[in-house]
């Protein structure tokens, strides 16, 4: 790939959201969907042409040594364009049962469209940077921008969701900044005053001379920073009012992607932390805190009556063994902890739009008045049911493949005790949405149905993600174990 | 006055700033006191700027003047005028106890840094407790107070905190990343600015006291 290509690349894929979101902010109502979803689908265009090489073990860099792609940057580019595309497919849908209901204003979908636009770039940018500062930059963007996007329905609980994501998300980022900022002094006696100092590459090449005291408060940092973006127990109290009260759409991207995109923050700052300090002090804090997010997730799963704070609590659980699986380290794990990534993303976004339109169709968001989902809302129905099923790790889910994964390697590399409560807790996790989904999708439809014709392409962001979970449970090529071994390789340290 | 000696007043400074910042419940003024914090600091960037002879750091001071010395505390004043709330009359913690906060962070502070070694630079080092000082007296604000207001003020402090704290371990970050993160702390006054109004013309209030509905 030739350096031009990088560049153009990245200038198009950082540039068109911004300016697409801008046109798309002004446009009429009816062009601004267009326009936003356009720049999103060709920012994706490029970001998959950087990631494929990536992936398949082409390292791609360019733009001044802004630029860095490896497998594990790759895969994060990869979910980040299924989640956006699949919530872009969804929102046509949720604006037309946003519209019955009577939004506040009628400008109100083209401002969606066009934060969805900035939202989706933004996240586009991280796994591409080389640059741990501009990392920060572009990872609150996105907390500033989806802060508008969680309270764009205006409704006190909206507003009051958005306020504390606003806060809460400033403040969590913030450490991460205070992070960032003790990586870069720790390498300024051995660098200078450059900013390729602050290139994770060049920290991570250099990390066993780095100032040990600093690094260690740097990875404390970045793991409450990035740690709270990411939803991980104790940091975590923003998530399911935010993830429950955005647009199904938004939600989906918050949680698919978002999440996503946060570990990968943190992921390099462990990789360069386990370089100075060695592994044992980001693993116990990544175990320790991946625990507390499953034990603290599941009562609130089990004892939900809210179907929106069922997905968000949920994504904590989930977070919570990607974090583990981080701490666990080693091959197995690793390459479980990629596949669960992907895997998740997939499911919750379909799950979120599904669970909009039961929502929508059933006139509450109460678990209680929702039965009947399937006979009600047979599409949203069937895939809720079928995406929960997945979501709980049960086969043929690729779920079931990476948290089997996750939880031997764990033993594999002397977490037993860790990776025996995870599963009772994974198992327990399972039982309790699975309850809830029963209440919902079974039984007679508490009031008559008032479903609006579903549109294919809502019928596509639902039922897409789902085939694609199910197959990557039953189906690996060589190629694709290559990729996710790859991707181990690089989260390992090992480079890919 | 020599580089280091500004550099040790305006340390001082802003520790004296960051107790009278959790000590008032005018708005108004905290917002002044914020200000005047991002002032000083500015002018400690430029003083070992122009020593050093590194014009980055000068601008990087310019810009703390402008943006977080001029600009935000401008934008807050008019969003206050706009509100009625203009006194954190019941914050969480009385005056009492936070002074003895106040007093517990600048001993948690000057404790903390006593042994991170800084570099060869001409008395920066001394900042290095103020900075970490106004971290922690800006989540102490965002912790203890309930009126929006008074929030974006400890969110403006905190990050104050971090700036200095980067000033004091680093002169500050690249130009580009410091430019980066002086227009996503914009951004975020100004969507908090959005919601603040939203909350008045909704909740009909502007104090978070009125949000607690979400649970569970």
């Amino acid at each position: 790939m030739t350096d031009q290509f990088v560049t153009f690349a990245v200038l198009v894929l950082f540039a068109l959201p911004v300016i697409g979101g801008i046109i798309a902010w002004f446009a009429p109502v009816h062009r601004a969907g267009a326009v936003a979803g356009g720049s999103i689908v060709v920012a994706s265009g490029f970001g998959l042409a950087l990631a494929f090489p990536a992936l398949l073990g082409t390292r791609v860099s360019g733009l001044g040594g802004l630029v860095f792609v490896d497998a594990l940057g790759g895969l994060i580019v990869v979910i980040v364009v299924a989640v956006g595309l699949i919530a872009i497919l969804g929102t046509p849908a949720h604006l037309e049962h946003a519209l019955e209901d009577g939004t506040p204003s009628e400008r109100d979908p083209a401002r969606l469209w066009a934060l969805m636009a900035w939202f989706v770039g933004g996240l586009l940018a991280v796994p591409l940077l080389d640059n741990l500062g501009l990392i920060w930059v572009a990872i609150e963007w996105t907390t500033v921008v989806s802060a508008l996007l969680v309270g764009i329905t205006r409704t006190p609980a909206a507003i009051e969701a958005a306020w504390k994501y606003l806060i809460l998300g400033s403040v969590g980022v913030g450490f991460a900044l205070l992070g960032t900022l003790l990586a870069y002094a720790s390498s300024v006696d051995l660098l200078g005053e450059t900013s390729d100092a602050l290139a994770w590459t060049r920290l991570l090449s250099i990390a066993p001379g780095l100032d040990p005291a600093l690094v260690r408060l740097a990875f404390v940092f970045a793991l409450v920073g990035y740690g709270t973006k990411a939803g991980l127990a104790p940091f975590h109290t923003w998530l399911p009012d935010a993830h429950s009260q955005a647009p199904s759409p938004v939600s989906a991207t918050l949680s698919g992607a978002t999440l996503a995109v946060s570990l990968y923050a943190l992921a390099r700052f462990q990789q360069v932390a386990a370089g100075t300090l060695g592994p044992d002090l980001p693993s116990g804090l990544l175990v320790a805190v991946g625990l507390l997010s499953l034990a603290v997730a599941v009562p609130f799963i089990v004892a939900q009556g809210d179907l929106k704070r069922l997905l968000a609590y949920s994504s904590i659980e989930h977070l919570g063994i990607c974090a583990l699986a981080l701490g666990f380290g080693g091959p197995l794990a690793l390459a479980g902890l990629a596949l669960h990534l992907l895997a998740h993303g997939l499911t919750k976004a379909s799950l979120f739009l599904s669970a909009g339109g039961l929502v929508a169709s059933g006139r509450s968001r109460r678990i209680a008045r929702l039965g009947g989902g399937l006979s009600a809302d047979p599409a949203d129905g069937r895939a809720f049911l079928v995406g929960s099923v997945l979501l709980s790790g049960l086969p043929p889910s690729a779920l079931f493949v990476s948290e089997i994964a996750i939880v031997f390697g764990g033993f594999q590399r002397g977490w037993g005790v860790a990776a025996g409560v995870a599963a009772v807790l994974l198992a327990a996790a399972a039982a309790g949405m699975l309850f809830h989904v029963a209440r919902v999708v079974f039984g007679s439809p508490s009031r008559p149905p008032t479903v609006a014709g579903l549109r294919v392409r809502h019928l596509l962001a639902i039922g897409v993600p789902l085939a694609l979970t199910v197959l990557l449970g039953i189906w690996a090529p060589a190629g694709l174990t290559d990729t996710f071994d790859r991707v181990a390789r690089v989260l390992g340290g090992a480079g890919g | 006055m020599t580089a280091a000696g500004i550099v040790g007043t305006v340390a001082g400074l802003i520790i004296v700033l960051g107790v009278a910042l959790v000590l008032t419940r005018s708005i108004g003024r905290s917002i002044l006191l914020v200000a005047a914090q991002s002032i000083l600091a500015g002018i400690a960037a430029i003083a070992v700027g122009i020593s050093l002879g590194q014009w980055p750091i000068v601008l990087g001071g310019v810009l703390a003047i402008v943006f977080k010395g001029l600009v935000a505390p401008v934008f807050l004043r008019s969003m206050l005028g706009s509100t009625t709330v203009a006194v954190e009359r019941h914050p969480y913690i009385g005056t009492r106890l936070s002074l003895v906060a106040a007093i517990a962070i600048v001993f948690v502070a000057a404790s903390a840094t006593s042994d991170i070694g800084v570099s060869g630079a001409p008395g920066v080092a001394r900042v290095l407790p103020a900075a970490i000082a106004q971290v922690l007296t800006g989540l102490l604000l965002v912790m203890t107070r309930r009126k929006v207001m008074s929030l974006l003020v400890g969110i403006l402090v905190f990050e104050n905190g971090i700036a200095l704290t980067a000033f004091a371990l680093t002169y500050g970050m690249p130009l580009v990343v410091e430019l980066g993160i002086a227009f996503d702390l914009l951004v975020a006054v100004a969507v908090g600015w959005v919601y603040t109004r939203q909350m008045v013309a909704v909740l009909g209030t502007a104090s978070t006291d009125s949000l607690r509905s979400l649970r569970g």
